[in-house]
């Protein structure tokens, strides 16, 4: 029986790896409390936030999605001391994710690349960064389970298809969404360099409605929010959980994980918007409330068997903090390639990922951003002072002939990459996340000898009169490790199905247990993890 | 937007023509309230807001709204003291050149205050905002005019105008012209 303060498990979060494990375990029969710090909106609220954002800040997806001050996520608008995520180290770890019922597939763009054997094996072939715990057999079911969950299309043809090593076991369960003119005449350029841009399987519904959502119609506004949930947001699965039992708790900021004379997990609690403390009891508990909040919990709830927070004995909790540092070239053609028809990533090249010179620096995906251009071109070309035609053709132009390519490198683990816990407060008094963040010299030493030189290839080839080249390495938005996954539970955090070393009866799964993350998107990654750990929890539950 | 704009489709977009005359009308009409103390304020502020438009359909060759052009002209009201004075200036400026067309007259706008307010209503009018800043007042998403300069080809982000899988298309060169609007 589920009430407001007891289920057989309770879930803190609402993203999309909570949900995939809810539902599991309510499928099998065992009742769910989940627990989200944020508000419940409509889809429609959410599109007219963005709408009626000024022009200047429609790339802010906090905007769309303004936090609740309980429950405060990264914006825009907060910088320093007032900002929710503080920083240290050479480079900012500035990441983008909601507190919101539904978490932030809200607003991600749904590219679903799969690790390659190669990638979960660094340290084996490379001697770089973390093998992972186990190999890609092993997680190449729980892909295919992930891909159909949330109705990921992707391209039968298996020389288009990523991994191009490794087996898949199962087809699509959709095709691959069609090219726009842009992104058929970026693939037709970077064939001539030797590079093959195939599509990206990704989570929106292609040609056909899925899972009672309906066919992608070419918003182009996969980020911030997709406005008919064309798109896979775990927003859409959260009335089937409700009509299979599940409780869904939300404005309810989990601030303590208790533990029990057995060092087994007892209960949670959490501050409602009132500030006032409830407490939540369960057999089996999940943290599926990101890379970053879910450290950040289990430092503030150390207690006396785990003086270093809960599920800390290894201090890996907190390190490891890896993303995607992407660096982007904005590049002017002189032929349009008129970006923004279709969804906003749409291809990519993913072989220069892959090589052997792992040993010796990172590799990168390189990417077509499909993103209408207007928003982006607009204010320079009002600056310019044209009026009448010429004003027209001017942003006619520059919408048509600019294109954004991105370059996003593999980061190693690094326990040095850390969060702990600020000095600084939020409103309900938690301590704000603190973040030491360097991208390394593995990353680095990729821009300077690799990265960069292809990226100027391709923009020569695009035919490009200007690039302008980000200056810094920027977030992917990409959150990983925080609660890294292994074997040895002396330097890892969670167990092969992300049961923590040090609480039997405690969960956590997603990206923060990836050991190593490649160059591709981590979601689909994320919940192929959250559904081997449900499938471990219903095991566990047999038990009970 | 929450402020949706009457008519989606354009039915009561004046042509420019229409606006250009109907704005002797008013101009007649705020004349006369000047004249008649007992006439309210917003009658007073109906004839600012179509003057305003007078002012925007010289400086802009496209048929535009009026429900947004009230929304400019309220903020512009409070941005800029001397915002009856201006639109008087420039529509002088562009009467005397007989002007049908921005290009007719923009350039014997003089520099500086007046300059910077025409460029400030083309600015709201092509971006529908006030300004590029994060606290910027939004006057229109969708009927911004940079989005009309690229209809034919893509999308107004979160606006469909595809079916599913139906956006394979040829590339549009540059040689096609821009939409009328």
């Amino acid at each position: 029986m589920v009430t407001k303060n007891s289920a057989d498990v309770v879930i803190v979060g609402t993203g999309v790896v909570g949900v995939v494990i809810a539902e599991q375990l309510l499928d099998a029969g065992h009742s769910v409390l989940m627990v989200e710090a944020g508000p419940r909106v409509s889809r429609a609220e959410v599109v007219e936030n963005w709408r009626n954002a000024p022009l200047g800040v429609k790339g802010d997806t906090s905007v769309a999605y303004p936090p609740r001050p309980w429950a405060p996520h990264p914006t825009g608008a907060e910088k320093g001391d007032d900002a929710y995520l503080q920083f240290t180290g050479p480079d900012a770890y500035d990441q983008t994710f909601i507190r919101y019922a539904g978490g932030s597939t809200w607003h991600w763009a749904g590219t679903s690349w799969r690790l390659t054997p190669e990638d979960m094996r660094i340290n084996s072939l490379y001697g770089v960064g973390r093998d992972w715990a186990f190999d890609y057999d092993t997680l190449e079911p729980y892909y295919v389970r992930t891909e159909h969950k949330l109705g990921i299309c992707g391209p039968s043809d298996r020389t288009k298809q990523w991994p191009q090593t490794g087996d898949r076991s199962a087809p699509y369960p959709m095709p691959d969404l069609p090219f726009s003119p842009g992104e058929v005449r970026f693939t037709e350029v970077v064939k001539t360099l030797g590079y093959n841009n195939i599509p990206v399987s990704q989570a929106r519904n292609s040609g056909m409605p899925y899972d009672g959502r309906p066919a992608c119609c070419a918003n182009n506004n996969c980020v911030p929010v997709c406005p008919v949930a064309a798109k896979y947001d775990a927003e859409t699965a959260l009335h089937r959980l409700e009509k299979k039992g599940a409780t869904i708790l939300v404005d309810a900021v989990v601030y303590k994980v208790e533990t029990n004379a057995q060092n087994k997990i007892e209960a949670v609690s959490y501050y409602d918007q009132h500030k006032e403390s409830h407490r939540i009891t369960g057999k089996l508990f999940v943290l599926a409330c990101n890379g970053l909040e879910n450290p950040k919990l289990l430092l503030m709830s150390k207690d006396d068997r785990n003086p270093n927070g809960v599920a800390n004995s290894s201090d890996q909790v907190g390190r490891n903090m890896m993303d995607h540092p992407a660096r982007s070239f904005t590049v002017t053609t002189k032929d349009p390639y008129w970006s923004g028809i279709g969804p906003v990533v749409n291809s990519g090249i993913m072989e220069t990922s892959q090589g052997a010179f792992r040993s010796e620096h990172a590799g990168a995906y390189f990417r077509y951003n499909n993103f209408a251009r207007n928003r982006f071109v607009t204010f320079a070309a009002l600056k310019k002072g044209l009026v009448g035609k010429a004003l027209d053709e001017e942003i006619r132009r520059m919408t048509a002939c600019t294109a954004d390519i991105v370059a996003a490198h593999e980061i190693l683990a690094d326990p040095n990459n850390r969060l702990t816990l600020s000095d600084k407060k939020d409103w309900l008094g938690l301590p704000k996340p603190s973040i030491h963040y360097d991208v390394g010299d593995y990353v680095r030493k990729c821009w300077e000898v690799y990265s960069q030189p292809i990226g100027k290839k391709i923009a020569e080839a695009m035919g490009a009169t200007d690039v302008k080249i980000s200056p810094k390495f920027n977030n992917s938005k990409h959150i990983m490790g925080g609660t890294i996954m292994g074997k040895d539970a002396g330097n890892s955090v969670v167990d092969v199905d992300c049961r923590a070393h040090d609480h039997e009866n405690l969960f956590i799964p997603g990206g923060g247990a990836m050991a190593a993350g490649a160059c591709g998107n981590s979601t689909i990654t994320m919940v192929a993890l959250a559904i081997k750990a449900g499938d471990a929890m219903v095991e566990q539950m047999r038990g009970a | 937007m929450t402020k949706q704009s009457n008519d989606p489709n354009g039915k009561l977009m004046m042509s420019r023509r229409g606006m250009l005359l109907s704005g002797a009308t008013l101009l007649a009409g705020s004349l006369a309230a000047s004249l008649c103390p007992s006439l309210s304020l917003a009658a007073a502020d109906a004839g600012a807001q179509s003057r305003f438009m007078q002012l925007s359909n010289l400086l802009i060759n496209h048929q535009l709204n009026p429900d947004v052009g009230n929304r400019i002209a309220e903020a512009a009201t409070g941005q800029y003291k001397n915002f009856a004075g201006m639109l008087d200036a420039i529509i002088a400026i562009a009467e005397k050149k007989n002007a049908a067309q921005v290009e007719d007259f923009f350039a014997d706008i003089p520099e500086g205050e007046l300059k910077d307010f025409a460029n400030w209503v083309i600015f709201a009018w092509y971006s529908g905002c006030s300004s590029d800043k994060r606290d910027a007042k939004v006057f229109t998403y969708e009927e911004a005019l940079t989005f009309k300069t690229t209809s034919d080809v893509v999308t107004i982000p979160s606006y469909g105008i595809s079916g599913p899988n139906l956006w394979t298309r040829p590339n549009v060169p540059l040689s096609v012209p821009v939409p009328r609007f």
